[in-house]
């Protein structure tokens, strides 16, 4: 199992096996921990990119009137804020935590198709580059908010354009990546790893996967056609030409919410592996939770038309995404049903991963409950567009997808570096993001119910109260957010040796069977799974 | 009709331990794929006609 056995020094005309160093290493790597960790650093670096722009957002709104920037410039960073958070950092962060865990929780020595995983790696960096160098061309980066919607869409400038390939990549990265995953989970597993033997994390990569196949095409398509409308003289979305604006949304939606089960799946895998580590008991309903990640990711499918409800479609129309989306919580609430019963009478400790674990129960539970309160129309037709599903999705995203994301790297740290991160930085971390998070985003309940609308750089005198405090909160999360690099950066360089298995309640293979740090290559003789 | 029951309590995330040990004796994920994609469409259908019914 070390990195140089015998077997690979008669390879030296092979480039995939010989090991360069420096900077060549990261570019031409095959090795899915060398590529989960590229894919982490890239996320990190772009989560604090957007995070930039949330800031300037929030310090533009944190007094009525215009101090900071100008309405287009404002309208550029709600939109690239989006667009980076979504694809940039969110969604790269699952595939390096699949890249690095799968194959070691499956007991396989790589992925299926390890250059291929290089390719879709190094193709995600030029999207970033082009996304986020679209500021500087002129007209200013994509104004439309991230859904991209036509006929704002139509009327700006090259922008557009270097979003429309900037998400084609995304998407051509993505597509590879699921194909890579689904054909290592399906071929690849040990001997004696039967499917429903596979800890929650593949499950839901697995089915997250499927999802990704599924919808990326779709929405590669809505965003070809936007560019065909703006150069190549088609109508599909411009009502002039006989086309329709609300089919770039109702395509749009049908890649969309799938899209937030893609980021939310893989949490319910991570949040299943360590809940059960920390309350010393196994997952309650193993097998009813797999059962309903599925059930979870086809019914994503047709619940669409509840980001529609004001477009005008007909009641029979309203009514039907009324009861699908109100009805697909069911299977989610079973979900935290089964956390909560895991813990149940288990013998409890509270180190960083379990606290970000628990505080994603707790705060993504809320953002599910106000998903119910938009799901009902008249109510949603009241508030679509304004704050209040401002505050919907970041709990689901942020306290949901992010919490568990942070979850997750401060569990695995000591298996990725061998070493031991600093236990009371790492609370120190979940208080302070808990804290910042709801002072920014409980409040933006208030202010949607209230009416002020999403997306603006100004506001009416009446909403400043609340719009102070929610800056405030996020600017103590966003700072607090350094913590977490200064976190990582410290357990690498520290001396703090980790234990194969530090925490006493984890029992996947990558704990029971490998050292920490995992070495470079895994597995290279599977393990045999009884 | 093994693999329908299966997906049907899926749905709401229970299945008691002995019935999952008898479905995953009994049952290819080829049947369960299919029986959920046929359950999805039954659902779509029930929602559809409750619709229809209430805007009568
Ligand atoms: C109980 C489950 C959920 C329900 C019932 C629900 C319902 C809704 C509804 C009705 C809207 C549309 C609001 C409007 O635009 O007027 C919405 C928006 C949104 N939801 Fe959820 N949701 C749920 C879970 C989630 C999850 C798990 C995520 C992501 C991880 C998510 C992410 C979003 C996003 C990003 C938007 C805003 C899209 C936009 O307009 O920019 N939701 N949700
Ligand atoms: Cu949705």
């Amino acid at each position: 199992m070390s990195a140089a056995s015998p077997a690979h020094d008669t390879h030296h005309d092979d480039h995939a096996h010989a090991h360069p160093t420096g900077l060549k290493r990261w570019l031409f790597t095959t090795n899915h921990k060398d590529i989960g960790t590229l894919y982490l650093w890239f996320a990190l670096a772009m989560f604090f990119t957007g995070g930039v722009m949330a800031l300037l957002i929030r310090a533009e709104l944190f007094q009525p009137g215009l101090q900071f920037v100008n309405p287009e410039f404002f309208n550029s960073l709600t939109t690239v804020h989006g667009l980076v958070m979504v694809f940039g950092a969110i969604m790269p962060a699952w595939v390096g935590f699949a890249n690095w865990l799968i194959p070691m929780q499956i007991g396989a020595a790589d992925m299926a198709f390890p250059r291929m995983n290089n390719w879709s790696f190094w193709l995600v960096v030029p999207a970033a580059i082009l996304l986020v160098a679209s500021f500087f061309v002129p007209g200013g980066a994509a104004a439309s908010g991230w859904t991209l919607y036509p006929p704002l869409i139509i009327q700006q400038g090259i922008s557009i354009d270097m979003t429309i390939l900037a998400v084609h990549i995304l998407g051509a990265s993505s597509i590879m990546g699921s194909i890579n995953i689904i054909t290592t989970i399906l071929n690849l597993r040990a001997p004696g790893m039967t499917l429903m033997k596979m800890p929650l994390f593949v499950w839901t990569w697995l089915i997250t996967a499927y999802l990704l196949i599924a919808v990326m095409p779709v929405l590669a398509g809505a965003v070809t056609m936007l560019l065909t409308d703006r150069h190549f003289g088609t109508s599909f979305f411009n009502a002039a030409g006989g086309g329709d604006p609300t089919m770039f949304m109702h395509i749009f939606w049908f890649f969309g919410h799938p899209e937030v089960y893609i980021m939310i799946l893989p949490a319910f895998g991570v949040v299943s592996a360590i809940i059960p580590a920390f309350a010393r008991k196994p997952l309650f309903g193993y097998a009813s939770m797999v059962y309903a990640t599925a059930s979870i990711a086809i019914l994503s499918f047709i619940v669409w038309g509840h980001h529609m409800f004001t477009v005008g479609m007909p009641a029979a129309g309203n009514l039907f995404f009324m009861y699908a989306t109100m009805l697909i919580a069911v299977p989610t609430g079973v979900k935290v049903f089964n956390w909560i019963a895991t813990m149940w009478q288990g013998s409890m400790t509270f180190e960083t991963p379990m606290l970000f674990s628990i505080g994603f129960i707790c705060l993504f539970t809320i953002g599910g409950f106000s998903g119910l309160v938009l799901a009902v129309t008249p109510v949603d037709i009241t508030i679509h567009n304004t704050y209040y599903v401002v505050a919907h999705f970041h709990y689901v995203l942020v306290s949901g997808a992010l919490f568990s994301l942070f979850a997750g790297a401060y569990f695995w740290l000591p298996k990725f570096t061998g070493k031991m991160y600093n236990e009371s930085l790492g609370k120190l971390h979940f208080w302070l993001s808990v804290i910042g998070f709801n002072i920014a985003f409980f409040p933006q309940h208030f202010l949607g119910l209230a009416g002020m609308p999403r997306r603006i750089p100004d506001y009416a005198l009446q909403f400043a109260e609340w719009n102070m405090w929610s800056s405030i909160g996020a600017f103590i999360f966003g700072f607090s957010q350094l913590l977490f690099l200064y976190n990582v950066i410290e357990c690498i360089r520290s001396s703090r040796k980790a234990a194969d298995n530090p925490w006493e309640g984890a029992d996947t293979l990558e704990w029971t069977h490998l050292p920490s740090p995992a070495p470079y290559h895994s597995f290279e003789t599977a393990p045999v799974v009884k | 009709m093994e693999a329908f029951k299966a997906v049907f309590w899926s749905f709401f995330g229970v299945r008691k331990k002995s019935e999952y040990d008898k479905d995953a004796k009994s049952l290819t994920p080829q049947a369960v794929i299919a029986a959920g994609l046929v359950s999805a469409l039954v659902f779509v259908l029930a929602i559809f006609g409750i619709v229809k019914l209430v805007t009568r």
